[in-house]
């Protein structure tokens, strides 16, 4: 609950984490023929911060993103997934401000045994074909 | 060539599920066969383990043929820990494992070309075959170890194609 006050007062905003459905046709989903039905998972409050450039040519910039751990077991119980690292893993792209961005890595702060915070390390998605 | 490309893949997948059936991945919300076409499914910040994971790279076509003849190269990327029963000391075992299931998955070198847009898949003409795997040298990173596999991909391009 802290945290959640913590991340309100810097600005927290919304994300939305885009995870995909379960795939019906499996010959035809695992060849990139039928594209699997995606939902968008809303977790707030959220906060994101630039991380220190180290500028590569065609390197995209990297982020990082503060999500309330209650947020997200808010979903993670919505969705009856068994853990919110199950979340992070099906989730395939985090939208913030409407820029996609790709899951790099993921890891929480504890205090007394809870979780109170996910800190995702975000990477700028290219742009895709309409 | 993506008739080739997918059905190379299924043939591999199929021969997976009889040689191996406990090796299964969960992905996008379902329990697969432990094989996947890395330029189909979402980006992976780290490849799975204990999985094999097909990405497709050069390709040539040859034309001074009746039917022109395209070449592909598939690299199969493989790693694992080991198990956890065994504190990961297992792992050189578990990848030796995969190395056998790889080589044997891909015998024998053909299997018939279908067509995958068309539900069923439609047999085409001509086959699908490759030659023997180029096994890379095994790469160790702390706990992990991994390898890739070369497989030189040969399809007929039919018409239509």
């Amino acid at each position: 609950m802290l945290a959640d006050a913590l991340l309100r007062s810097m600005t927290g905003t919304t994300a939305l984490l885009r995870v995909t459905g379960v795939s019906t046709d499996s010959n035809m989903s695992e060849l990139g023929l039928v594209s699997t039905t995606f939902a968008d998972v809303v977790v707030s409050p959220v906060v994101m911060r630039k991380l220190r450039p180290t500028w590569q040519e065609g390197g995209e910039s990297k982020w990082e993103l503060f999500v309330s751990a209650t947020g997200v077991q808010q979903q993670v119980s919505a969705l009856d997934l068994a853990s919110a690292q199950s979340l992070f893993a099906m989730t395939l792209t985090v939208t913030v401000g409407g820029q996609d961005y790709l899951i790099e890595s993921v890891a929480s702060n504890e205090a007394f045994g809870q979780v109170y915070l996910y800190r995702l390390l975000l990477r700028e998605a290219r742009q895709q074909a309409v | 060539m993506q008739n080739a490309k997918d059905s190379f893949y299924m043939t591999l997948r199929t021969r997976l599920t009889s040689i191996n059936p406990e090796r299964t991945v969960l992905l996008r919300g379902s329990v697969r066969p432990g094989i996947l076409v890395e330029e189909a499914e979402a980006p992976f910040n780290q490849l799975p383990n204990d999985v094999f994971v097909l990405r497709w790279l050069g390709v040539g076509v040859d034309m001074d043929l009746a039917t022109a003849m395209v070449v592909e190269q598939c690299e199969i990327l493989y790693q694992t820990c080991g198990t956890q029963s065994f504190g990961g000391l297992d792992r050189g075992r578990a990848l030796s494992q995969m190395d056998k299931e790889l080589t044997t998955m891909l015998q024998p070198f053909h299997t018939p070309k279908l067509n995958y847009t068309a539900m069923p898949p439609a047999a085409m003409l001509t086959q699908v075959f490759w030659d023997e795997p180029g096994l890379g040298p095994i790469v160790v990173q702390r706990d992990r170890l991994s390898r890739s596999a070369s497989v030189t991909v040969y399809s007929y391009q039919e018409q239509g194609e």
